[in-house]
């Protein structure tokens, strides 16, 4: 199996602020790789210092073993990474077809089929199809910015807690598109609902105050209640 | 009032001051459209606007007076904005790109420079325009005197309201400008190189200023260096009545301009200015975001 | 610190008793005269600086409150009697009229961000100019007006040792200001707007005052300028003198009190240099281009003019002096102050 994506040793700043201290992490083809961690332990600027918003100060960022670190955003998401941030990034004035519009890259065969098939997968969007992205539920930008990332052809999607917020019905819908979505592509998931992630993930990255402290098999982890206790707070 | 406008019914004042009103706003509009973009889409408040529009009223005029073509000098006046824009955008903008404080000083120091290179090149004194011949005089259309050039001034400024309009809603480079108004980081993050549609937003917002100080020229009928700051102070008031990043918003605020200041000028000229000034503040009071904003208000 | 605080007190009496010395020494009257002028636009420009250096807020309708002053002063000394007393009064006058103004066009605007006060006060600015320029009754229009300054002031030499003692006043009141606990939010204001906010002070509160505090002192400032040219038109209203203000500001250095002192002695110095070689040579009558390409470059290049620069390079020199690495954090956190 391939290692689509390698963070070694990863530092990032915002301002004066030493938010990532040595995060290590890998993702691997055709799986979905989970990134968990209490709330502030520096999820989101992992995901955020990938795609070049929070560009990493030190260390390494490699994609398909090619060094991204030095590439502003819309580079990193042209090599074939989609983002799928926490709240969403829906555009609220355009309505959900041209939310779809504006990201897709080339209007190509394989891409409108992609949008077939993304919207099999989300009957809701194509319900709501010329409806402002703004005024849909918390759960139909969910799955907006899920088939917006994925309409692309992306080797890799990261995802930030996608369950946030969401009744648990609806983040069944959620799971299951993920599951469905890593048939085609790679997924970095960011989760702290620890039964979503324990469900879908195949592997599990603990992060602690920035810092990678813990990774491995996910199957490992579920009954690793020391592990579970110490930095998710849980058991 | 038959007795001090020498006969004119009320009739033909209405209209006349409608028409003055309705052409100023789209004057204004022009202004304050490119502004009001630049704003929704890059967040840069560009205080040197106005110098472009004196910039595209000298350019413009002077190469009609030296081609004897009014079309070929809306070329010039087109073709000196974009490319002041793009100097400006490259040179000035991006260096202080994200340091809101740093942007304002800046702008205003290039809208003084601009102002001062006018005057170096062309004396402190105005200069006087000409309207060309197709487009001088007035109709008649029973007792009511239309001035010809006001009315192209408004059928322009329709015209191009509608190709923008169309752009924006109907084609993909309208719909990334939208979305990266809404949402920079997010419209990035979908692979769009952002920086580069700021650059063309910029050269187009800075040729409809410098278009809207040569369509100025002969309605006014003089130019001088100091006309970019007047005008543009008009401009910030559109923006932020009609709501910054709204293109229709600057539309019909611009109008609403323009017929308040015709009226007052007309029935109280002193207020005219200063009714303006009041819209701008009520608007601040009660709906700080402006009447049409596109995006929520975020203090900083 | 200490060692600091008592090189700048050594400064700051040394420039005192030069200043105060100087009329014995050196009796050109052109001297004295552009003394005054740089003493006048000194106020003025730490006015300014209380805005923009210490709680990051760009005016550009500072002429305003400097045109107010000057009005106040010349109208009153005009219409009444010229005295020493009248004088004292039109200054409090403009100063209670610069305050309450500053105070309601603070509250509709700076609750909403940077750029809207920026432009309303470009705007408000140029609605007071025009009303200068139509209210002929009262202000004679652009062609202004000539008035008797009180006796005592006859004296080029009186006048400026009383700017001088302005001067040294309002530097020393605006010093405790800015040193206050009010100035210390001031300054968080500057730094993190939101931060502040959620540490639960009232910004919008504390910005009114920086705008009061900033629009009385300007006003002052206007005042002095009206009895020191005898003379008032519409040119104390114009954008000119708000760019004045913020060119010293930004050259001499933002933030620090004593930059827009030096920036005001640049700038005063220099017009009055290029305008003596205008008359020799032309190409000098548009001297005002270079200082708004030097401006731009300020920005871009040395947003922490003069002072700022000076302080950082002595911050430096101490570091390493200490054998304290450069640390990124320390570094970064001079840099965070212009930012």
């Amino acid at each position: 199996m391939n290692t689509l994506l390698k963070l070694n040793d990863v530092h990032t700043y915002i301002g004066q602020y030493h938010i990532l201290q040595g995060i290590n992490f890998e993702a691997m083809e055709g799986q979905v790789s989970v990134l968990l961690g209490r709330n502030g332990a520096g999820k989101t600027t992992t995901l955020k210092t990938i795609m070049g918003l929070t560009p990493a100060s030190k260390g390494e960022v490699e994609f398909r073993a090619h060094s991204i670190k030095k590439n502003p955003t819309y580079k990193v998401a042209k090599l074939g990474i989609g983002y799928v941030p926490e709240n969403q990034g829906i555009f609220a004035d355009l309505t959900v077809e041209e939310n779809m519009k504006v990201a897709m890259r080339k209007e190509d065969t394989a891409t409108l089929e992609r949008q077939n098939y993304v919207l099999e997968l989300f009957p809701d969007l194509k319900k709501f199809w010329k409806k402002a992205g703004g005024h849909l539920s918390g759960g139909q930008k969910q799955m907006l910015s899920m088939a917006r990332a994925f309409i692309n052809d992306s080797k890799l999607i990261l995802i930030d807690e996608p369950s946030k917020g969401l009744a648990p019905i609806v983040v069944e819908k959620v799971m299951e598109a993920i599951v469905e979505m890593k048939k085609q592509t790679s997924i970095v998931l960011v989760e702290q609902n620890f039964m979503m992630a324990s469900q879908i993930g195949d592997t599990y990255t603990l992060i602690d105050d920035g810092r990678t402290v813990h990774s491995g098999k996910m199957k490992d982890l579920i009954h690793h209640e020391e592990l579970k206790r110490k930095y998710l707070g849980i058991g | 009032m038959e007795s001090d406008k020498g006969g004119c019914t009320f009739l033909e004042l209405l209209v006349n001051l409608v028409i003055n009103g309705l052409a100023t706003g789209m004057l204004i509009f022009l202004l304050a459209a490119g502004l009001t973009l630049i704003f929704g889409l890059m967040d840069v408040l560009n205080f040197a606007h106005g110098g472009l529009f004196v910039w595209g009223a000298y350019a413009g005029i002077f190469t009609y007076m030296f081609t004897e073509s009014f079309l070929i000098g809306i070329v010039g006046a087109i073709v000196t904005g974009a490319l002041l824009g793009l100097i400006t955008e490259k040179l000035i903008i991006t260096p202080v790109y994200g340091n809101h404080i740093q942007q304002i000083l800046i702008t205003l120091g290039l809208m003084l420079v601009l102002q001062e290179m006018i005057k170096v090149a062309f004396g402190p004194n105005g200069v006087a325009v000409k309207t060309p011949s197709y487009l001088a005089g007035s109709w008649e259309i029973g007792d009511v005197i239309i001035i010809k050039y006001r009315l192209f001034i408004i059928v322009v400024g329709f015209i191009i309201f509608g190709i923008f309009q169309y752009t924006l809603k109907k084609t993909k480079v309208g719909l990334i400008v939208r979305a990266g108004v809404q949402d920079k980081e997010m419209a990035q993050a979908l692979g769009i190189h952002i920086k580069q549609v700021f650059l063309y937003v910029f050269m187009v917002g800075a040729a409809l200023a410098a278009l809207s100080g040569m369509l100025m020229a002969p309605y006014s009928g003089v130019i001088y260096a100091e006309m970019g700051m007047e005008y543009a102070i008009l401009g910030f008031i559109v923006v932020v009545i009609g709501g910054m990043g709204s293109f229709s918003g600057s539309l019909l605020a611009a109008i609403l301009v323009g017929l308040a200041g015709s009226f007052m000028a007309y029935y109280v000229p002193v207020l005219s200015l200063a009714v303006n000034m009041i819209l701008m503040a009520i608007v601040l009071i009660f709906r700080p975001q402006g009447l049409f904003a596109m995006r929520k208000e975020r203090s900083t | 610190m200490k060692m600091k605080l008592s090189l700048q007190h050594l400064c700051f009496f040394l420039m005192l008793a030069i200043l105060v010395l100087l009329p014995f020494v050196n009796d050109s009257r052109t001297l004295m005269i552009l003394l005054t002028q740089i003493f006048i636009f000194g106020i003025l420009a730490m006015s300014y600086d209380i805005l923009l250096g210490y709680t990051g807020i760009v005016s550009f309708g500072h002429a305003m409150f400097f045109g107010l002053g000057a009005y106040t002063t010349a109208v009153m000394l005009k219409q009444m009697e010229p005295t020493l007393s009248t004088f004292f009064i039109s200054i409090v006058v403009g100063m209670i009229l610069a305050g309450f103004i500053s105070f309601l066009v603070g509250l509709l605007t700076l609750r909403l961000k940077s750029h809207f006060f920026a432009m309303l006060t470009l705007a408000f600015s140029g609605l007071f100019l025009v009303v200068a320029e139509k209210w002929r009754s009262v202000t004679y229009g652009n062609d202004g007006f000539t008035f008797r300054a009180p006796e005592i002031f006859r004296d080029r030499m009186t006048f400026y040792f009383f700017v001088l003692a302005c001067l040294v006043v309002i530097f020393i009141a605006l010093y405790r200001f800015v040193n206050s606990p009010t100035g210390r939010i001031l300054i968080a204001v500057r730094e993190n707007e939101q931060r502040t906010k959620s540490l639960g002070y009232n910004t919008l509160y504390y910005k009114v005052i920086a705008s009061i505090v900033a629009g009385t002192v300007a006003s002052l400032a206007g005042s002095l300028y009206a009895v020191s040219l005898r003379f008032v038109n519409t040119s104390v209203m114009t954008m000119d003198i708000t760019l004045d203000a913020l060119l010293m500001t930004i050259i001499g250095g933002v933030g620090t009190l004593v930059g827009p002192l030096l920036g005001s002695a640049v700038i005063e110095y220099a017009q009055h240099a290029l305008s003596g070689l205008a008359r020799d040579y032309p190409i000098f009558e548009r001297w005002i281009i270079f200082f708004g390409i030097l401006y731009i470059l300020a920005v871009i290049f040395f947003p922490k003019g003069i002072i700022g620069s000076l302080r950082m390079m002595f911050w430096k020199w101490r570091l390493k002096r200490n054998g304290i690495n450069q640390s990124s954090v320390a570094l970064s956190q001079e840099k965070e102050r212009f930012e």
